[in-house]
């Protein structure tokens, strides 16, 4: 990138911050101009776990960009793992470990 | 703003948020890490690269719009690219707005500016729990402060040590492995559990979509699936009630 000017990254970075700012903020600023009707209100309460999960599964079922759920794609066991153990203790630090603890294994096995 | 610090039950609050995002530190120290080493080995210099990571403070929207810097792209491509890839934010601020209203503008633009995936989970899930609780503007800047002192330490470790720390060692996977527990509680009822069910399978088949277009489509129609089975199980239940 050494051949970019700086003037251009940071033409780059202000629109960035634009961007993020209209996409973060501006629903909590329309305020009243807006108004939702109680169905869409309702139906909002869902977008945690839509969201979540729809970024979740891709990372997990699919790292390289297709569905693989072979054990070529140690993730999904890993996965399966640290959800295993969210479920028995419901301990957030213990589930990372327990998920990269599997995925390392698995990884290495592999080799 | 300086009125709500002086108020020690506001204080008490914000620590409580702080305090909240804790246990998930590991994950968001694990993307701010990567994201960190994806700037300057794209070719950005340290400088440039600090600058980036304190301004725009969106992981998934600087990655994406690293290539298109070091491809000389023009602005409107660049800031086009990253509202196509925060267009989730909108959602978030649309499930949040009706409890954040009574707040000042600036209050908003500063509570929205530094909100991320993390605190609109744990926000919407306090929320959900326990209704308007008093003083959630100072939980919430507790979360998303946090959050960001996190984000930023990881992310600047990134940039200054981006030339010794090796990409492929699947350290991002453990920023996945801290949503789960997220994701867990929300899926309890059958309307959660369908359409978190429903977002995952069509991001994950829109995966190759361009603008991270494919997650906004598997949002959309997980509320959409959710919603339906909500008012079917409902209904059934009030018909089967005496």
């Amino acid at each position: 990138m050494n051949n970019v000017a700086t003037s251009d990254v940071l033409l780059a970075i202000v629109s960035l911050v634009l961007a993020t700012f209209i996409t973060r903020a501006g629903m909590l600023l329309v305020g009243d101009r807006l108004s939702l009707s109680r169905h869409v209100e309702a139906a909002l309460r869902f977008a945690p776990a839509c969201a979540l999960t729809a970024l979740v599964l891709p990372e997990v079922l699919g790292p390289a960009g297709v569905l693989d759920l072979s054990l070529g794609n140690a993730r999904w066991p890993a996965a399966l793992a640290s959800a295993a153990f969210l479920l028995w203790r419901n301990n957030v630090l213990g589930g990372i470990a327990v998920g990269m603890g599997t995925y390392t294994v698995l990884v290495v096995l592999a080799r | 703003m300086r009125r709500s610090w002086k108020d020690p039950a506001w204080r008490a609050e914000f620590r409580n948020g702080a305090r909240e995002l804790l246990p998930v530190a590991p994950g968001i120290l694990a993307w701010g890490l990567v994201t960190g080493v994806a700037m300057v080995k794209s070719g950005l210099s340290v400088p440039l690269a600090l600058l980036m990571s304190l301004l725009v403070y969106a992981g998934s929207a600087q990655l994406a719009a690293l290539p298109l810097i070091a491809a000389s792209a023009p602005a409107w491509i660049i800031a086009v690219t990253a509202l196509a890839t925060n267009m989730r934010f909108v959602i978030y601020g649309a499930a949040t707005r009706r409890w954040l209203t009574q707040y000042s503008t600036r209050r908003r633009s500063l509570l929205g500016y530094i909100s991320g995936d993390f605190s609109f989970v744990l926000f919407m899930n306090r929320l959900e729990k326990e209704g308007a609780f008093a003083h959630r503007d100072a939980w919430l800047f507790g979360v998303c402060v946090m959050n960001w002192l996190i984000w930023q330490v990881a992310s600047i470790a990134g940039i200054v040590g981006g030339a010794f720390i090796p990409t492929n060692w699947g350290l991002q996977f453990a920023g996945t492995l801290a949503l789960l527990p997220l994701v867990m509680p929300s899926v309890r009822s059958w309307a959660g559990a369908a359409g978190a069910l429903a977002a995952g399978s069509v991001s994950m088949a829109a995966n190759a979509w361009p603008y991270k277009s494919g997650l906004l489509a598997g949002v959309v129609v997980g509320i959409t699936v959710a919603t339906v089975v909500d008012s079917f199980t409902n209904s059934v239940g009030a018909e089967a009630r005496p």
